[in-house]
Order: C-alpha cells, then structure tokens, then sequence
C-alpha cells in the first residue's frame, strides 16, 4: 500500500493533482480561521468594491467579501462532489458486482438499467427531479450520485467477469470457497484500482455539476456561498464587476482540473499499458 | 443488413418501456401529488388547471392503472397541455373548432436545438481530429504536449463561466457580437444575406461553447484511437511494403482509427441535449434547453414530461443511427450479428 502511493506520487500528472487538491481542501477545511470577513455579512457601505488590499477579491452586490464567500463556497463544491460521487461510487459497485458475479437474468436486468439512465439525457433528468424537490446541497448530493452510477457498474461487472476467469480465483472456487468469500477478498480487491480511478474522475463531473445547477438557481440556496451561485450573480453585474464572474469560474476550473490530473495520474500508475499513450 | 435493423429495434422496446417507468416514477417524487405541487409553487394555477391535470393523469386511481393509461398516452405522443403558457400544446400543434392553429412548444423549440447541436457535432469534428492526429503523430513531443494542456483545460472549464468571459469580451467590451436571442431586431426586414449574417453572428458563441467538451474529449479519443492503431501490424506491413507515410497514416491507419468514432459521436447526444440547458438559457436562445429551464422553474409539469421523454427517445434514436453507420462502415460487425 506504501509502495503505491509513493509510485502515484512520483508521477507527475498524480502529483500536481494531489496538490491542487490538497491545497483546496485546507482553504475549505480552515475557511473560519482564513475568511477575513463573515462570508454572510452584508455591509451596505462596500457594495460592489473591485479587488484591493481590504477585500481581496472584491465585494459583491450586497457589499459581502467575495475572498470569504469563495473559501466557504469550495467546502459545498467539496463536500457534493466526494458525497454524491460516495453515493453513486456504492450504487455502482454493489450492482456490477451482482451483475458480474451471478449473471444470468440478474445481469441482463441490470445492464438494461443501465442502459435505460444512459439514454436519459443526465442534465435534464437531474433538473426534473429537482423541479420537484426543493433544491438543497442534500438533495442535491443525492441526485447526482442517482444519476451517476452507471459507469462504475460497467467497470466492475467488466472486471468480475474477467476476474472469475483467472486462475487464482478458479482455484480458490475449486478449494471450496463461499461466494463472499471469492467477492470480498479476491474479486472485489482487485477490481479497486479502476474504480479509485472512476471515482476521481467523477468527482470532477459532480463539481461541475453541482456548479452549473447552482449557477442557474437550482443547486445550492442563497444565502448558502456556492462557486456557482457567486457566478449567478456575476452574470448580474457583468458590464460593472468582473471580479464577481472571473474569481469562481477560476476557482472550479482549477478544481475539476485538479481532480482530472489526479484521476488520469492514477490511471497511468495502475494501467501500465495506457501508460505509454500519455 | 434489414436483420440487424429490426434486432436493433426490438432491443428498443425494453428501454423505452423503463424510460417510461422512470419518468413516472419522477412524477411520484411530488410531496402530496402533483397538483399540490403544482398549486404550491405556481399561484397562478387556478383549480380548474388542477383539475384538468387530475383527469390527465387519472390521479383518482390506482398507481398501476395511472401508469398504464399513462403510457398509452405517451404511446401516441400526447404530452397535454403547458400550464404555464396559456394551454399551448406541449409537443405538436393543434386546430381548434375555428380552425385556429397553436403551434406545439417542443415543435417550435426541436428544430433549434438540432441546429445548434448539429452545427457543434460538425465543428467537433473539423477541429478534433486534426488536432487528434497531429498529437499522435508528434507523441510526446511539443504540438502533441499543447494538445493534450488544451484537451485538459477544455474538460475542466465551466462552459457557463466561458460563456459569461465570452459574452463580456465580444458583447460588452467590444461589441462585436449579440450577447442573446436568436435574431436582431428587425430580422424580418433584412436581405437573405443579412438574415444569414445575424444568424450566424447569434449563433456563434452558443455552438462554440456546446462544442467544447466534446471537441476536448474527441480529440484525446482521435489521438489515443490513433497511437493504437499504428502500433498495430497491418500498419507495419503497409509501411514494409513500401507505402509512402501519407497513404499509411490516412488511407490505412485513420480509416481504422476513426470506427469506434461513430459510436462515441453517437454516445455524445444526450450530454449535447443535455448541455443545452446552460448554453440556451445564458445566450436566451428558445430552444429546448430554455423551454426545460423554464418549466423547471415555474413547474410546468406537462412540458417537463415531454422533454424528458422526446429527449430519451431522441438519444436512442441517435445511437441506433450510429449502430446503423457502425455495421454500415465496418463488415466485421455487420457479419457478426447476421451470422
């Protein structure tokens, strides 16, 4: 275990990710002690006041620091990000491990199913359960993780199938080993890797998500600071405040490429063969 | 070649009967039911709307019966009536007694969005596989290094955000470009030349920015598919039998290079249609990505309905034409599932 995080650690793509991300996580960790301001507090006398030594990002429409608001906005994008990809993450690997392992009608069940959500656009799908739901960051976390399941099942039905066909587990069967046996420390074990990988990469597809739902008013609630609300009202007061568009688009760019270095960084240290394509 | 068409279309039967169960299922989700729902958040709704949507929806039975009558509606494309404009038909249009016409809303919106999204699929792939076969043929090495920076930065950008940059750039800072709508005022009255004009200018930063996930993906797709492809044999047998580089790389290792292409193009639909929520209600472009923000907000539940299910029947009518041009263009898989 030692030995691979220091080899994912000397590639280079995994190691500027880790970075970029461990450097966001303790902005959003520590946001109490770093914001200068209370990210809520509205002050009538600093209304829409362009970056300077005071309000390093500037202020917004009701006069609240952007730089405070931006640090508690990147724990929402955090927390809905590893949380809904957490959901889907589990949803996947339970029904690929099922489908993989028992085949039969159980496997061509779920394979329809997963062929039925990917034929549902995912964006309008996500927007029509929350038209009928309140949006909140939990209904939100919730549905995207629903919504977002059906790659990881793929993957790991994929790797059960081939898995059982490998010697070592055909001689663990013929030994006499029970099913959980064969799934919990043969199977499963060795189809982690991809799924580590599957999961990094989707966690940057929830925040982009979570981001674009909040932008158009149906992610997280005002007053609640999200990257993609602070942009909402960017676009509000875009011919006079471009501080308000400019520093949170930045701010999910640097996250979701921060997770796809990681991701892909990942990939190349697991996968020797894709390696040489990168 | 009929064979595969019809196994293809016969593979469609279940997946239409769960898209259809998913979406009711979606119409549960409703705290109450919908006309509650309806009534809470839209004031506007009288109880004669929610009456009507009672009847429409036979929310007096039972939940198995609902869903049956249901899907025989959905079976004959009537998708009812919008609350929230007027009672327009939401998919087609309909003639009263007076002979009076009512466009359909999803009529009027369709045609837009395929433009949009036809236009992005072409500019995807003018742009991504040139550069996908430039960064293959130069591995490693600097065309290649700036390509896949590109491609990393374009899965990772906020398409609303570069939209908002872009809108500032060329709209407000330089006026260069329309920062909305579809038309200029006074379309009507321009030359066609001028109509083709303002169109495109209109149309310029809404197919940039649905184009630009997918040009990202598919040019590292091109370039990986391209890697493959030439460490292969056949490719070493081409270029040992003397082919000059020019015919090696295009005549025998794009061709190969390219197959799984239409698939993955195929697979891009629903997230095209599905972008198109941001990219239209930014650029207010009345297509059916603003038609479904707008029903969203104001819960207009019949139109929802109907742009979730022609947008599912859309995406698989979009991959059955890929399968269609995949068996079309490679004999091997067209051989393999006659046989």
């Amino acid at each position: 275990m030692k030995h691979t995080i220091l080899k994912a650690l000397s590639n280079p793509l995994a190691l500027s990710g880790f970075i970029i991300i461990a450097a966001i996580l303790l902005l959003a960790m520590f946001a109490p002690i770093i914001a200068p301001y209370d990210p809520d507090a509205i002050d009538v006398k600093a209304i829409l006041l362009p970056p300077s030594g005071v309000h390093l990002m500037g202020t917004d429409g009701l006069g609240r620091d952007v730089f405070s608001r931006m640090l508690y906005g990147a724990r929402i994008s955090l927390l809905v990000g590893i949380v809904a990809v957490g959901i889907a993450t589990a949803i996947g690997v339970v029904l690929g491990a099922v489908s993989g392992y028992y085949r039969g009608w159980v496997d061509v069940f779920i394979m329809r199913m997963v062929d039925v959500m990917l034929s549902i656009p995912t964006f309008f799908l996500i927007l029509a359960v929350i038209a009928f739901l309140t949006p909140s960051i939990w209904n939100i976390m919730i549905v995207i993780g629903l919504t977002s399941w059906m790659g990881v099942t793929r993957l790991v039905r994929a790797e059960f199938l081939s898995l059982r066909n490998r010697e070592f587990v055909m001689a663990s069967e013929t030994l006499g080993a029970r099913d959980a046996r064969l799934i919990f420390s043969h199977l499963l074990p060795n189809s982690l890797t991809p799924v580590i990988v599957t999961s990094v990469l989707g966690v940057a597809s929830a925040v982009l998500i979570e981001s674009g739902l909040s932008f158009l008013g149906l992610g997280v609630q005002a007053p609640q600071a999200s990257w993609g609300n602070i942009l909402t009202d960017g676009k509000e007061y875009i011919q006079f405040a471009w501080w308000l568009s400019l520093f949170p688009g930045l701010a999910i760019l640097i996250t979701v490429l921060g997770y796809n270095l990681l991701g892909e960084g990942l990939r190349d240290v697991f996968d020797p063969r894709s390696s040489k394509k990168l | 070649m009929l064979k595969y068409l019809l196994k293809r279309l016969f593979w469609m039967v279940p997946l239409l009967i769960g898209i259809s169960l998913i979406s009711f299922l979606i119409m549960q989700l409703a705290p109450g039911d919908i006309t509650t729902t309806e009534a809470g958040f839209n004031p506007k709704a009288s109880e004669e709307s929610r009456q009507k949507l009672r009847e429409m929806y036979n929310l007096d039975k039972p939940l198995l019966v609902q869903y049956g009558l249901w899907l025989e509606r959905m079976s004959t494309l009537d998708f009812g009536h919008s609350f929230a404009s007027h009672q327009r038909p939401v998919f087609w249009q309909k003639t009263d007694d007076k002979g009076n016409v009512t466009p359909g809303m999803i009529q009027e919106a369709l045609p837009i969005t395929l433009l949009i999204n036809v236009l992005s699929l072409g500019l995807i792939i003018i742009v991504a596989l040139p550069l996908g076969i430039i960064a293959a043929l130069t591995q490693n090495r600097l065309p290649d290094r700036s390509i896949t920076l590109f491609v990393f930065i374009g899965f990772a950008i906020p398409g609303f955000w570069l939209a908002l940059l872009l809108m500032y750039w060329t709209g407000v800072v330089n006026d260069w470009l329309p920062i909305s709508g579809l038309h200029s005022l006074g379309f009507e009255n321009m030359s066609w030349w001028g109509q083709l004009l303002d169109s495109i200018k209109h149309l310029i930063l809404p197919v940039f920015i649905s184009a630009l996930s997918g040009l990202a993906g598919i040019a590292l797709f091109v370039r990986n598919g391209m890697l493959e492809v030439l460490h292969q044999d056949f490719v070493t047998t081409a270029r040992a039998k003397g082919l000059p580089e020019g015919k090696v790389i295009f005549r025998h290792a794009l061709r190969n290079a390219l197959l799984p292409l239409i698939t993955l193009l195929g697979l891009a639909i629903p997230g095209l249609i599905g972008g198109s929520v941001i990219a239209e209600s930014i650029f207010a472009i009345p297509g059916m990505g603003k038609l479904f923000y707008d029903a969203v907000l104001m819960r207009d539940f019949p139109v929802i309905m109907g742009i979730l299910t022609i947008g599912s029947a859309l995406t698989l009518l979009g991959n059955l034409l890929a399968d269609l041009a995949y068996a079309w263009a490679d004999p091997r898989v067209r051989r393999g599932v006659m046989r």
